[in-house]
C-alpha cells in the first residue's frame, strides 16, 4: 500500500492540470487577496484635492487629507474641471474643493466645502465624509468654543481577535476552498478516468483488496492537502503579512474537511458515466459552495432566508470552525451546531458513498 | 489412440460447466462448458456480442456467473477467488495503464499488488520494450501499448494467461509481432485463453477452439479437426471473362459455385478431391485468371456453421 500511495503522489506532480487546480489556483487566489487586502491596508485609490484657499483651516485640512495615506493618496489639482477629469476617467475616485477664501477671518468668506464622488466608488467618498465631516465637527467646535460631550472608541469583540484583519479571514476561507476543489474535483474526475481507462478493472483483477486501493488515495490526498495549506500560509504570511493564529487545530479542521469532501468525490465519480460527467458535476457541486459558504465574506450578512440554507452547505460550518479556532482561538465546542452538521455530512456521505461506490462494474 | 490418451492425460486448468450470465432479460452467456488444457493456447471465436468477453471475464472473476460452475487450476469460482487471482494474468480488452507513470514504474507496482518484486527491465525485454522504461504509456503506438499490457499480465509469472482480443486494432505486422510474443508465452510453459473474431489468427496460434455465436458455443474441438470437419474440404477459385451462363452450367454439378466478389470470379466448393482434376480440365477452357485451389479455412468452416461471415457483421 505504501508503494501504492507513493505512486498517486508521483502521479499527482506528474498531472500538470491537477497540479494546477490543487496547488496554483489558491495561490493566485491568495496572491490577488493580498494586493488588494494584505498588510492590513484597505487602499481606496487615489482622491483628487482642489484647495482654493489660503486660509489656515484649509492648510489644516489639506494636512489631515495628506495624513490618511493608509486609506486613500491626495493628489492635488488646479481647477476643478481637472479633477473632475480625473475622476471621469477612472483614475481617482473622489474629489475634494476648498472654495476661495474658505474659513478666511473675513464676514463674507465660505463656509462650504464640496465633495465630488463617484458613484463606482462609494466606499472612498464615504471614507472622504468620514474624514472631512471629522475634521469639519472639531473644527465647529473650536470656532463656537464648546467642549464636545459625547465621544466613543473602538475595540475589537474578542480581545484575541484583535490585529486580525478582512485578509486573514479571506485566507482561511482560500484554505477551505482550496480542501474542497481539490479534494472534490481531484477525486471525482482522477477516479472516473480510472474507470474509463479500465485501471479499476484491471486492478480488480489483481490480489489487492479494494480497501487498501481506496486508503492509498486517501492518504495520498491527504499528503497533497497538507503541502497545499502549508503552501497558502507560507504565502499569505511571507508576502501580505497575513496572520493565521492557532495552525495546528486550524490544520485538523481542515484535513476534516478534506476527508468529507472526498467522500464527495468518491461518491461523483460513482454516480457519473464518464470523467467530463463527473467534472461537471463536481464544478456545479463546488462553484455555489465557494460563493456561499462564506470563503469571501461572511455569510451573516446574507438575507436570513438564504442564510438559513448555506449554512448548513458543508463548507459554511467547516469554514466558521477554521475560523474560530485559528483566528479567535475558539474550541470547536464552543458552537456544537456546526460540529453536528459536518458529522451529519459525513455520515450521509460514508452511507451514500459505501452503497453506489463501485471499483468494478458489476 | 495414442491422441486420444494424450488428451485424456492432459491436467484440466480450467473447468466450464453450464456457464450462464443473464442481464436482465438479456442473456449474453447460454449455457456453455469448456476445458483448457495445460500448456495449451485455447481461442474463443466469434463475432462482437458473441460473449466471449463476458465469458473470459466470468472466468477472471471479474463478473459474477448467474449459474453454472467454473473450476481454475483446480479452485472453485468464486469461493477461492483471491488464490485465483495470484496465479492468473489478465490482459484486458484496450485497457490502458495509468497515465503519469512509467512503464518500468507500472510494472514494479503491480507487481507489489501481488506482494513479488520484480526487474521491470527483464521483464520490458521479453517484449523488446526496455528502451521505452522511462516513457508513459500515452507515447506508445498501438502495438507497443498491445505488448505492455500483455508483459503487464505476466508480473506474478501466472500459470494461466488471459488475452481479451491483444490484437484488434494492429496493423498486419503488429499483429505477426504479437502472435510470435503469445507463441513464446506458451514456450515459457504458460497456458493462453485469448479471444479473437480474426478467423487468421485463431487458426495460425489457437491449439484447440470454441467457436461461439449468440451465446452458445457452437464448435468446440482442436483446430485442425475442425477444418477437416468442414462440408467442402476443397475449393477452386479464378477469375474468367467467358460467358457466365457457359460457366456456371459447366461447373455447378461439381460443387457449391458462387460469385462472392466481382462479377468474374468464380469460387467453387468441393466436396470430393477425386474430382478435382476434372473441374481443373474444364476451368481451363474458359482460360483462366489466377487459377487457385487451396484446402478449407477455418473461415469455411465458421461461414459454414453460423451461415454469415465475420466481416458482414461488423
Amino acid at each position: 500500500m505504501f508503494s501504492l500511495i507513493i505512486a498517486n503522489l508521483k502521479m499527482m506532480v506528474r498531472n500538470k492540470q491537477a497540479l494546477f487546480w490543487s496547488m496554483v489556483f489558491p495561490i493566485i487566489f491568495t496572491v490577488i487577496f493580498g494586493f488588494f487586502f494584505g498588510s492590513g491596508t484597505m487602499n481606496l485609490g487615489t482622491v483628487e484635492l482642489v484647495n482654493k484657499s489660503n486660509s489656515k483651516i484649509s492648510a489644516s485640512l489639506e494636512k489631515v487629507l495628506k495624513e490618511q495615506s493608509d486609506i486613500f493618496k491626495i493628489e492635488e489639482q488646479p481647477s476643478v474641471d481637472k479633477a473632475k477629469d480625473q475622476i471621469n476617467k477612472g483614475k481617482a475616485g473622489a474629489a475634494v474643493v476648498i472654495p476661495e477664501n474658505f474659513g478666511a477671518n473675513t464676514p463674507d468668506a465660505a463656509t462650504k466645502i464640496t465633495i465630488l464622488t463617484d458613484p463606482g466608488a462609494a466606499q472612498t467618498a464615504s471614507a472622504v465624509e468620514g474624514v472631512v465631516g471629522g475634521f469639519l465637527t472639531s473644527t465647529n467646535y473650536q470656532v463656537t468654543g464648546i467642549q464636545p460631550v459625547f465621544s466613543f472608541e473602538t475595540e475589537a469583540a474578542n480581545s484575541s481577535s484583535s490585529g486580525f484583519n478582512y485578509f486573514d479571514f479571506v485566507l482561511v476561507g482560500l484554505i477551505g476552498m482550496a480542501m474542497m476543489n481539490s479534494a472534490v474535483q481531484g477525486l471525482a474526475i482522477s477516479i472516473s478516468r480510472y474507470r474509463e481507462d479500465q485501471i479499476l478493472k484491471r486492478i480488480t483483477t489483481t490480489p489487492l483488496p479494494g480497501w487498501k486501493f481506496i486508503v492509498a488515495e486517501v492518504i495520498a490526498q491527504l499528503i497533497e492537502n497538507i503541502v497545499q495549506i502549508g503552501l497558502i500560509i507560507f504565502v499569505g504570511v511571507q508576502f501580505f503579512h497575513a496572520h493565521v493564529g492557532h495552525v495546528v487545530p486550524l490544520l485538523i479542521i481542515s484535513l476534516v474537511a478534506a476527508l468529507l469532501f472526498q467522500l464527495v468525490g468518491f461518491f461523483i465519480a460513482a454516480v457519473t458515466k464518464n470523467s467530463d460527467a463527473a467534472e461537471g458535476m463536481a464544478t456545479a457541486i463546488t462553484i455555489p459552495m465557494m460563493f456561499l459558504s462564506g470563503v469571501f465574506f461572511p455569510i451573516d450578512s446574507l438575507p436570513k432566508w438564504l442564510y438559513n440554507i448555506v449554512q448548513i452547505l458543508p463548507l459554511s460550518p467547516l469554514l466558521k470552525m477554521m475560523r474560530s479556532v485559528s483566528l479567535l482561538g475558539g474550541s470547536v465546542l464552543d458552537n456544537l451546531i456546526h460540529v453536528w452538521i459536518v458529522l451529519g455530512w459525513i455520515v450521509v456521505m460514508l452511507l451514500l458513498t459505501i452503497w453506489r461506490f463501485r471499483l468494478s462494474d458489476e | 489412440m495414442l491422441l486420444l490418451l494424450n488428451v485424456l492425460n492432459m491436467e484440466k486448468v480450467i473447468e466450464v460447466k453450464n456457464l450462464v450470465k443473464e442481464y436482465g432479460a438479456l442473456t449474453a452467456v447460454k449455457g456453455t462448458s469448456f476445458d483448457v488444457y495445460k500448456g495449451e493456447i485455447f481461442g474463443l471465436l466469434g463475432e462482437n456480442g458473441a460473449g466471449k468477453t463476458t465469458s473470459l471475464e466470468i472466468i477472471e472473476g471479474l463478473r459474477p456467473a448467474t449459474s453454472g460452475s467454473i473450476k481454475v487450476l483446480s479452485h472453485v469460482m468464486p469461493k477461492e477467488l483471491r488464490e485465483i487471482k495470484r496465479k492468473i494474468g489478465v490482459q484486458l480488452q484496450s485497457s490502458a495503464y495509468y497515465n503519469h507513470l512509467k512503464l518500468s514504474e507500472i510494472l514494479a507496482l503491480f507487481a507489489k499488488f501481488y506482494n513479488v518484486e520484480v526487474n521491470p527491465i527483464e521483464l520490458l525485454k521479453i517484449v523488446h520494450l526496455e528502451s521505452k522504461k522511462d516513457a508513459f504509456v500515452s507515447q506508445l503506438s498501438g502495438g507497443q501499448k498491445q505488448r505492455f499490457s500483455i508483459v503487464a499480465s505476466l508480473v506474478n509469472d501466472p500459470e494461466i494467461v488471459f488475452l481479451d482480443e491483444p490484437t484488434t486494432g494492429l496493423d498486419p505486422v503488429a499483429r505477426r509481432n504479437l502472435w510470435g510474443l503469445i507463441k513464446e508465452i506458451r514456450e515459457r510453459g504458460k497456458t493462453v485463453i485469448l479471444t479473437t473474431h480474426y478467423m487468421e489468427e485463431a487458426e495460425i496460434l489457437c491449439d484447440r477452439i470454441a467457436i461461439m455465436d449468440q451465446g452458445r458455443i457452437i464448435a468446440y474441438d482442436k483446430t485442425n479437426n475442425l477444418i477437416k470437419k468442414a462440408d467442402y474440404p476443397y475449393s477452386v477459385s479464378f477469375e474468367s471473362d467467358k460467358d457466365e451462363n457457359k460457366i456456371i452450367k459447366a461447373l455447378i454439378d461439381f460443387g457449391k459455385l458462387s460469385q462472392p466478389g466481382k462479377k468474374n470470379h468464380y469460387v467453387l466448393k468441393m466436396k470430393d478431391s477425386g474430382k478435382l482434376g476434372k473441374v481443373i480440365d474444364v476451368v481451363k477452357t474458359f482460360a483462366p485468371i489466377g487459377l487457385a485451389i487451396r484446402p478449407a479455412s477455418l473461415e469455411d468452416v465458421f461461414i459454414e456453421l453460423t451461415g454469415r461471415t465475420i466481416e458482414n457483421s461488423l
